[in-house]
């Protein structure tokens, strides 16, 4: 499968290959998809959240007039839960407790101070609005190098300093600089975003005392985590508790996260005697939630005097916010910087200091792209400055510094193992569509409406579906190891999948579809996906990391394997035929005598067991199986990404012209869907690029609480982007398969950024901060020429 | 409660609704309509757009008590509307969704697009389409999906615009559910019920200067000067007695000084449809020797769970034998919901507009004119600049030009 | 995101809207409710009444004299977009009114709520400005007719005494040779605006006006003559009293600029 020269989808055209539109579109296109909102239960209460208006205080009294003190719970109330913990076990890692409810202290604008259940969602505002609290203000820590300093105020006291972690990495450093000819150094930064699914998070927590199980129904791409998770704060047994995702409104890592908000309507259902339900509105989302990316670089790059990338020396900061969040820890942002800033490049020397900080704002939360985003920022806008130090195109440094396709498999001077591909030739690719040369002669003739054109690129790699040696390293709460499906036929010959990851907006109820076609001929129509239901499904670590094709493709297509053995067996005795002379097809077993539906086995197994053979596996036709890479350290598809803009000097709008992404992802289940997923990564990278920023001010109020505030990019602000495919099959995954979620979402930035930097090169100006916005543009400019008043170079 | 009736899909409905409850919440909680979804609540991202008398609407904006008498069409009203079913098989093809969640917002307003208007181009679809937003394609099967569909019906007419009533849906002629006599205002006291605007006296302007504003320590800060036509002395009498400051401060009231010296006091700020009303204390620390007086405030504002901190430094130098200027450092600083809207640029002007009114009170009061300062515009100025700072951010955004 | 609670009445007429605010100092007047009601579901609004004002006739009649074009306080954008208004411009004002945030929120959005609004940022304000407009404002005892520039006194402040509505806007018939330019700079399609510019040319009644908007105040009115040169403009705009920090002057001046090149026919 997945070979060249197979016919897309398989003999049936609906197999692995196929761009088949997706099983799921029609109940969301008719409005009856059903998320967490859509949701009642009998009897529910809303609840609405008092939230902490100050930074960094100490909470003196909690005043709740008695008339409505029996519909709010607050720490004091929170007997036998436990505050959230994520630690992580790598050396030097300080622990932060997050508590479900403040408790003593708050350490962000937004932490819940008390829960507040009405009959309604305004009501529970009102009572909300009802509750007064004493603060005594505590100076806030809010920007992350004024952390790092000594004198700094202290998110948790009891540190002594404001440090989660700082790792460190050396290969040979000192011995780089005797050899270097070039060297730059930048400082860069990434603004703090949020991720902003068009649904926030929501919970429905109710206690059923039949099942004795708290059941929770929440929006969450992981939800046995949660369960986990959820089961030790609350101090209940695993088995007494159920985590349910329905349909999810768009997750991208920030529905990994066990909040808070599910710990507090866990406890208080019970308290309460009532099912609850919260629904995060957009400015607790905005606010309060959904935090992530903010990354500070000082970034120096050395080339040696033939123009190759010979050394990278970083200190890198990450803000990672208040408390460490559950279950991928305040590690994980800061501890995958220096992993991944190698890039694509073979170089020989290599230091990265990274410090992970602690500041009074959300916690830092994975975001799509997790860490590589700013990451690629740092690396491909610093070697374009490079670059122009050696007075070369950017991509003549990049073709001599890329690791070359026969250095396949290669280990990198970080210790990644990058599995397959071609690097040069995707760079290549996208200089070729681009139009290189034709963007270089537009841009030496100008522009007529004063315009300035320019044109740039970024690579990355992706690493994706790594499983238990790279987790089991970082000593986080969950370290992923198989990866199950259950697979059964109903007694009319239905196929019914189930897994522990969870689908939201990737199409695997299609895509999966697609892999159990391709083994057992089931038509589409027949074959079901169960996911999202923690009683329904196997564990999974869940949907995170583009592990899904990966981990619940590989174990789908071991149970759909498993389940023809046995539907074979039976086949070939129904049919008084070898085991070893039939064989599956389209949905049927096909013998030298004739041929039977697999349907047909199906309706004996369940309804005829007269008919079955004395030997037949009493295992039936439903099964687990288990799946695990040949190598988990992770499939690496990568990408090179063109941009070519036009900077308005006089307002600072930046227009993208044309937008090119050259994209290997090994063998695509579903290309369409694979499409899907680049342009809408993107459209993420495009906005965290030019538009996404969410600012705090010297007391830590965050400076966006709307959608007017925070700027997501809307279908104006992107261009039409283009994609082109390679296809360099991973050697460790069942098709050659990797894992493609996140990395549209990587490279923009980065490609966007030296664009703008070589629109503007000949004013010097150098722009090293995202987003882009106009106002930064005008500001860069004018400094330029203050700079260089009478330099010639500023127009 | 108010009753309202309604057409819900072709079905009429009669309801009894809270005022507060939006259009969205009405369709979703009452009537169980779930596909109009919520994405923000204010009118940005449009995931709850439905038609109201066949022109597409916020639900989110829009409150189910004035849609009495419309004829509203959510996602679950199109599953036989052949051109939505065009848009579905274009969506599908397309992959112009993926999480579902901004989708029927999406189809519906597309739909509206290929209704009223034929060949476009691209950039005019993304244009026109600029009102509902989604996160996961980044766009590209929507605008594919809609440009397909447009050429598919290039020769169907598109719908002339014939409405007769040219205000919101549905305007005066619809049948509508008896009013309840006019509902008792609800428990609150109404805030602020002195005229809005400043008396004008016969005295000339008094200009104010105000200085670079810049944020220290986390304190927002600025200066402002101005000079009146008065001997300090004089000037001292009025600017030295807390009270009587108080009195030229629009929306400040003070209670008498406490034993432990403080005042009790509350700052009321009125800004368009927005107010805020800060109750808290307040110290005075005088300095006659040299002319300057320091008053600090902190307080609470119940209503938006916000709260603040401001202080003014004034002095007052002796311009000449009959004048004074009077040197005024500001500071302040806000915290919660108030405090996080957007920053924008204009604290200056109304820092400007708001000091010459306090200027010209005391100016007037100090000529022996009865003045009274306007009782919407607060010259504890900082708190009310913060926060018209910040509101303004918001409000100037898409949903200020909407009137 | 739930506002806080309030009464509903429902004004039959404009003096039963009059009569509701003076009986309820805390009562607000809603119109199309798409500035009003992110306001209420933030609850950084929280009147005790709500008064509807969309069931009154008189407010969206349109009419036409010899010198006027009379539009109702209640017309919508889309209606002015959609061409169903009388024009004085000759599409100039649908141009516009297309540009104001979005489709689903032209439709309720109202001109009259826009310009007692004040948002400086508000699109007719500077386009009514520019075409030298009047309103109509109704109180208690009687109605008032006064030219909308003066009308706004800064953000969010207008010239409206408690119990007054603005109820109509008329704007002036132009000569044939007339022209016009807008322009505006915007982050996003269809978001708050951080520069308008706005440019009337008449020659034939000798009226060249340009307006630019401020982010703070009320939109700056420069009336030029015949032999106005574009490069006049940063001066003007700062001998006008122009704000904001370097950038913002500099956006006002170069989208003033444009505006005033394209009613230039450049």
């Amino acid at each position: 499968m997945g070979a060249p020269g197979r016919p897309a989808g398989g003999a049936s055209g609906q197999g692995i290959g196929a761009s088949m539109p997706r099983k799921e579109d029609d109940r969301y296109m008719r409005g009856r998809g059903q998320y967490v909102g859509d949701i009642k239960v009998a009897g529910m209460l809303e609840v609405a959240f008092l939230r902490s208006p100050v930074a960094h205080a100490r909470i003196k009294a909690i005043r709740i007039p008695d008339a409505i003190r029996a519909h709010v719970v607050i720490a004091d109330d929170l007997e036998g839960v436990k505050a959230i913990r994520a630690d992580t076990s790598l050396p030097g890692f300080k622990s932060s407790v997050q508590p479900a409810l403040a408790t003593g202290k708050v350490r962000y604008v937004g932490e819940l101070i008390a829960l507040c259940a009405a009959p309604t969602r305004a009501e529970a505002e009102d009572m909300a609005a009802e509750i007064e609290v004493d603060f005594e203000p505590l100076p806030a820590v809010v920007d992350m190098r004024a952390a790092r300093r000594p004198e700094s105020a202290l998110v948790h006291e009891h540190w002594g300093d404001n440090l989660y972690l700082t790792t460190f990495v050396d290969v040979d450093f000192e011995a780089a600089k005797a050899k270097a000819a070039y060297s730059v150094t930048k400082e860069l930064v990434t603004a703090r975003q949020v991720m902003s699914p068009m649904e926030g998070r929501g919970v429905i927590a109710e206690w059923n005392s039949r099942k004795g199980q708290l059941v929770l129904t929440t929006s969450s791409q992981q939800p046995h985590i949660v369960r986990t998770g959820l089961a030790e704060c609350l101090g209940l047994a695993e088995e007494q508790v159920r985590v349910v995702s329905p349909d999810v409104g768009g997750g991208f890592g920030y529905k990994g996260i066990l909040l808070p908000e599910e710990v507090a309507l866990g406890f208080a259902t019970r308290k309460l005697g009532r099912p609850l339900r919260w629904l995060e509105d957009r400015r607790e989302n905005l606010t309060a939630n959904a935090n992530c990316r903010e990354h500070h670089y000082v970034l120096t790059a050395y080339a040696d005097a033939n123009g190759r990338l010979l050394a990278l020396d970083c200190e890198a900061t990450v803000d990672s916010g208040a408390y460490s969040a559950y279950p991928f820890s305040a590690c994980l942002e800061a501890g995958q910087v220096g992993s991944i800033l190698p890039g694509l490049y073979d170089f020989p020397h290599y230091r990265c200091k990274v410090y992970s900080v602690a500041t009074n704002k959300p916690p830092i939360l994975p975001y799509r792209g997790v860490a590589r985003t700013g990451v690629c920022f740092a690396l491909e806008v610093t070697l374009d400055a490079l670059a122009r130090k050696i007075g070369c195109e950017p991509n003549d440094l990049r073709f001599k510094s890329l690791v070359q396709p026969h250095q396949m498999p290669f280990d990198n001077i970080a210790k990644r193992h990058f599995d397959s591909g071609d690097y040069p030739k995707a760079l290549r690719m996208a200089i070729e569509a681009v139009g290189h040369d034709a963007v270089r002669a537009r841009q030496k003739q100008g522009e007529k409406d004063g315009r300035r054109i320019g044109i740039g690129y970024a690579m990355y790699a992706e690493q994706a579906g790594h499983g238990t040696s790279v987790y089991a390293a970082w000593g986080i709460p969950f370290v992923p190891g198989f990866e199950q499906s259950q697979a059964r036929f109903t007694p009319d010959g239905g196929l019914e999948l189930r897994i522990g990851a969870h689908s939201h907006g990737q199409g695997m109820e299609t895509t999966l579809s697609q892999v159990a076609h391709e083994i057992l001929g089931i038509p589409h129509d027949r074959i079901k996906l169960v996911h999202g239901d923690t009683g329904e499904t196997p564990y999974s670590t869940g949907t995170w990391g583009s592990r899904s094709m990966i981990m619940s493709g590989g174990a789908v297509a071991a149970a759909c394997d498993a389940l023809a053995e046995r539907v074979l067996k039976i086949g070939a005795a129904l049919m008084q035929a070898k085991r070893e002379d039939v064989r599956l097809e389209n949905g049927f077993v096909v013998g030298p005598s004739g041929r039977m539906a697999v349907t047909d086995i199906a309706r004996t197994w369940y309804r005829r067991p007269q008919d079955l053979p004395p030997d037949v596996d009493p295992g039936g036709l439903e099964l687990t199986a288990g799946y695990k890479a040949k190598r988990d350290t992770g499939t690496f598809s990568y990408a090179a990404h063109a941009a070519v803009v036009a900077v308005d000097p006089d307002t600072g709008a930046t227009e993208i012209l044309d937008y090119v992404v050259v994209e290997d992802g090994g063998v695509l289940v579903n290309p369409m869907i694979v499409d899907g997923q680049v342009y809408g990564g993107c459209a993420q990278g495009i906005g965290t690029a030019l538009y996404e920023e969410m600012g705090f001010d010297a007391n830590g109020q965050p400076q966006a609480s709307t959608l007017s505030d925070y700027m997501l990019p809307g279908p104006g602000e992107m261009p039409d982007v283009r994609i082109l495919h390679l296809e360099t099959p991973s050697p460790y995954t069942r098709w050659g398969q990797k894992g493609v979620g996140e990395g549209g979402a990587i490279a923009p930035p980065a490609a966007i950024t030296n664009a703008i930097n070589d629109a503007l090169k000949d004013m010097g100006v150098e722009l090293t901060m995202s987003p882009i916005t106009p106002r930064r543009i005008v500001a860069a400019i004018d400094a330029a020429s203050a700079a260089a008043p009478l330099g010639g170079k500023a127009a | 409660m108010t009753s309202i009736r309604v057409t819900v899909n072709g079905r009429p409905v009669e309801a009894e609704v809270s005022p507060r409850q939006h259009l969205a919440d009405f369709l979703r909680e009452q009537l169980f309509l779930t596909g109009t979804h919520i994405g923000c609540e204010h009118g940005i991202c449009g995931a709850c757009t439905v038609e109201i008398d066949g022109e597409i609407s916020r639900s989110c904006i829009t409150y189910a008590v004035t849609c009495d008498g419309a004829s509203i069409r959510t996602i679950e009203g199109f599953d036989e509307d052949p051109l939505m079913g065009k848009l579905r098989d274009a969506f599908t093809r397309n992959h112009a969704l993926q999480c579902g969640y901004c989708t029927p917002g999406m189809l519906v307003a597309a739909r509206d697009l290929v209704r009223r208007k034929a060949d476009l181009s691209r950039e005019d679809i993304r244009t026109e389409m600029s009102g509902n937003l989604c996160r996961c394609t980044g766009y590209v099967g929507i605008v594919n999906a809609i440009e397909q569909v447009m050429q598919e019906t290039a020769q169907e007419a598109r719908a002339p615009s014939a409405r007769a009533w040219l205000g919101p849906a549905p305007g005066p002629s619809r049948q509508v559910a008896e009013v309840a006599p006019a509902a008792p205002v609800q428990a609150r006291k109404p805030v602020a019920t002195a005229p809005a605007q400043t008396k004008r006296t016969s005295r000339s302007p008094i200009t104010v200067t105000v200085g670079a504003i810049e944020e220290v320590d986390g304190a927002t800060r600025l200066m402002q000067t101005f000079t009146l036509p008065h001997p300090r002395e004089a000037v001292w009498a009025l600017m030295s007695d807390p009270v009587a400051v108080a009195t030229c401060i629009p929306g400040l009231s003070l209670e008498p000084q406490r034993p432990d010296g403080t005042f009790p006091g509350r700052m009321e700020i009125a800004l368009g449809p927005v107010k805020a009303s800060f109750s808290g204390l307040g110290t005075v620390e005088a300095h006659p020797a040299e002319y300057r007086q320091v008053i600090e405030g902190r307080g609470g504002d119940k209503r938006s769970g916000s709260q603040a901190s401001g202080k003014a430094d004034y002095r007052l130098l002796a311009d000449g034998a009959d004048a004074t200027r009077v040197e005024v450092a500001l500071s302040y600083v806000l915290a919660g919901p108030l405090a996080q809207i957007g920053r924008a640029a204009i604290v200056r002007d109304l820092v400007r507009r708001v000091g010459e009114a306090f200027a010209q009170t005391v100016d007037a009061r100090l000529a022996g004119e009865e003045a009274a300062p306007s009782q919407s515009f607060g010259a504890f100025t900082l708190l009310l600049q913060l926060v018209l700072d910040r509101i303004r951010a918001l409000f100037a955004g898409s949903n200020a030009k909407r009137g | 995101m739930k506002p806080s609670a309030f009464a509903y009445r429902r004004a039959s007429s404009l003096s039963d809207a009059v009569a509701a605010l003076a009986a309820n100092a805390d009562a607000k007047i809603m119109a199309g409710g798409q500035t009003l009601g992110p306001m209420l579901n933030l609850r950084l609004a929280q009147p005790a009444e709500i008064v509807d004002i969309t069931r009154i006739p008189e407010l969206c009649a349109t009419s036409e004299t010899s010198d006027w074009v009379n539009l109702g306080a209640l017309v919508t954008h889309a209606a002015i977009e959609d061409g169903l208004v009388p024009d004085p411009t000759r599409g100039f004002l649908a141009r516009v009114a297309h540009g104001i945030a979005y489709r689903a929120v032209r439709t309720r959005g109202t001109v009259g709520g826009s310009l007692a609004h004040a948002d400086p940022a508000a699109d007719w304000l500077s386009c009514f400005t520019a075409l030298g407009a009047q309103i109509s404002i109704s109180g208690p005892t009687d109605t008032r007719r006064v030219p909308l520039h003066g009308f706004m006194r800064g953000a969010l402040d207008t010239d409206l005494a408690p119990g007054e509505i603005l109820s109509a806007v008329h704007l002036p018939k132009f000569s044939a040779n007339a022209r016009f330019g807008y322009a505006k700079f915007c982050r996003k399609d269809g978001e708050f605006a951080d520069a308008i510019g706005a440019a009337l040319l008449d020659p034939d009644r000798a009226i060249y006006r340009l307006v630019a908007s401020t982010t703070a105040g009320a939109p700056i009115v420069i009336e030029a003559g015949a032999a106005f040169a574009p490069e006049e403009i940063p001066a003007r705009l700062d001998a006008a009293g122009s704000t904001g920090d370097s950038y913002e002057r500099r956006l006002r001046a170069v989208i003033l600029k444009r505006a005033l090149a394209e009613a230039m026919g450049k």
